[in-house]
């Protein structure tokens, strides 16, 4: 009976605290962002919205979030057209290739961004190459992982072989039969994994900034500077910032769920 | 032929100018002074100057203690997820996606808010008088090892969700039924099992530890002496900028790292057969 009771409350604790100590910062950053002064006391002076007034009037703000976002497109397009083709193939008609993709799941850990913006550095930094494209490559290479792990539970299950090569016997070109027969049947994964993409591009930091020397200003080196010149400003940033993330972590499992439920029915 | 070659190029593109000839360049750099000439001086310097050892120390240390806080916790966290409801499961998994996603310059700011030499955390300990409180300074050795945990623990618990969640409880009540007890389950069943993924798990929460650059130096500033800071100081175009020598201590990371990561795939399989 004991250990029974147990069971109950211990798990309750042990995610409360467990919880309370990840949310207690942001916690702290809203209470921050909505406070007139809050220095050296332990409750703030007073409570006013003026700071997110006077981040929204800052003439930096868009057009930083601006380039976060032409940042993130593009490398979701340059994925969806470079890589998605392939994974199709290695899936669906070259398991060898399969075999081999599996080993990009060591490639953020062995080389992570301060590793890899050295090599771009050394290769591409006192040659006049056009350094934006250069960058959305890199992190589209970096995201290829999470997108590749994403779709690939999407290609099992169904037979995508004989269902795109139905599609072309039936008149069909590979791209119409690509587009008409495999996407409607991967789109969860494909969601998924261009989500992740997007937001790892959207956050994208350390190499943004070395490699382009501070020159493009994204969200996250708009809000470093922020960070150490208008502290209020900042914790309205970092609130709108963690906004954006809860709503992507939250479509990405509103997908999951729901691909869940369906191979369930 | 000529299908296969309009599949294979832009994905063979991206890949060669965004990721592989950039770090076939870093490798070769790494045995190339600043004059372009071959030689081992960038490797001798890294492992003959103390200040090098020192980051190496650093960076080995402290993904070492972090990926144990983090491990330790995870566990525990991933294993009280399995114990609730499935919708609160759920909800709970959004919520460490979230946190884990929200490392770097934010995670810096907020914990700058409450622990910082103007926060919440020093009026309180000043008030109430609490000395370890008062001391502890998020900008050290001890606050940066706080400071991982925060993505550390959400994203272990997101490895080690999914095995803990395969245990089923009726094996526990069998194991009951035939007399073993509650420690006696844990030792001899449950850790064999979950044994491959807490390898796995801690192994990816040090390598994470250790590419760490943006919290680090989002809270330090380059103060701190660890791999990933003295890169990035020596490719910052500042004035003491030396690539090459930042080539050969980013070859010898990545290097470690995959042997690292590989291995501990290898023992994970042998063990999952």
């Amino acid at each position: 009976m004991k250990a029974h009771s147990v069971d109950k409350w211990l798990p309750r604790l042990i995610i409360i605290l467990i919880a309370i100590f990840l949310l207690g910062p942001i916690v702290a950053t809203f209470i921050y962002s909505i406070s007139t002064v809050w220095v050296k006391t332990i409750l703030p002076s007073g409570l006013t919205f003026k700071w997110y007034g006077v981040l929204t009037a800052d003439p930096d703000f868009i057009p930083s979030t601006l380039r976060s976002l032409i940042l993130a497109v593009a490398v979701v397009l340059v994925t969806m057209l470079a890589f998605l083709p392939v994974i199709f193939y290695a899936n669906v008609y070259n398991p060898n290739l399969k075999e081999k993709l599996r080993y990009l799941s060591i490639l953020p850990y062995s080389i992570p961004g301060i590793v890899l913006v050295t090599g771009l550095v050394q290769l591409y930094g006192s040659i006049p190459v056009p350094k934006l494209l250069i960058l959305i490559l890199t992190i589209s290479a970096i995201c290829l992982p999470a997108f590749y792990q994403s779709l690939n539970n999407a290609f099992m299950g169904d037979d995508f072989r004989g269902m795109f090569e139905q599609a072309q016997l039936l008149g069909d070109s590979k791209l119409g039969a690509f587009i008409r027969v495999v996407l409607p049947n991967i789109r969860a994964g494909l969601m998924v994994g261009l989500l992740l993409t997007f937001a790892t591009a959207f956050t994208e930091y350390v190499i943004t900034n070395i490699f382009l020397t501070g020159q493009y200003e994204t969200l996250k080196i708009y809000m470093y500077r922020l960070m150490n010149t208008n502290g209020n400003a900042a914790s309205v940033l970092t609130i709108i910032f963690f906004i954006f993330l809860g709503i992507i972590a939250f479509i990405l499992i509103k997908i999951v769920s729901s691909q869940k439920r369906s191979t369930k029915e | 032929m000529g299908s296969k070659v309009k599949l294979f190029f832009p994905f063979s593109l991206v890949m060669l100018i965004g990721l592989i000839l950039p770090v076939i360049v870093m490798v070769i750099a790494g045995f190339q002074g600043m004059d372009g000439g071959f030689t081992l001086s960038n490797y001798t310097t890294i492992f003959g100057q103390n200040y090098y050892r020192m980051a190496i120390f650093n960076s080995l240390w402290i993904s070492l203690i972090a990926g144990i806080i983090g491990l330790v916790i995870s566990i525990l966290g991933a294993w009280a997820i399995t114990r609730l409801a499935e919708r609160t499961q759920n909800i709970l998994i959004i919520l460490f996606n979230l946190a884990a996603s929200f490392a770097g310059i934010p995670l810096a700011f907020s914990l700058i808010i409450v622990f910082g030499n103007a926060g919440i955390a020093k009026a309180l300990a000043h008030t109430l008088h609490i000395g370890f409180l008062g001391n502890f300074s998020i900008y050290s050795l001890q606050g940066l090892i706080l400071a991982y945990t925060f993505f550390e623990v959400p994203l272990g618990i997101l490895f080690l969700y999914a095995p803990m969640k395969e245990i089923k409880k009726e094996w526990f009540e069998a194991a009951l039924v035939l007399g073993a007890n509650r420690s006696f389950f844990i030792k001899t069943i449950i850790l064999p099992i979950l044994l491959p993924n807490i390898i796995e798990t801690f192994i990816i929460l040090f390598a994470n530890a250790m590419g760490t650059y943006e919290t680090m130096y989002a809270l330090t500033g380059n103060n701190f002496i660890s791999i990933p800071i003295v890169i990035g100081s020596l490719i910052d175009g500042s004035l003491n900028a030396n690539v090459p020598l930042a080539c050969a201590l980013a070859t010898i990371f990545a290097a470690v790292m995959a042997i690292l990561v590989l291995a501990g795939n290898r023992i994970i399989n042998r063990k999952r057969k």
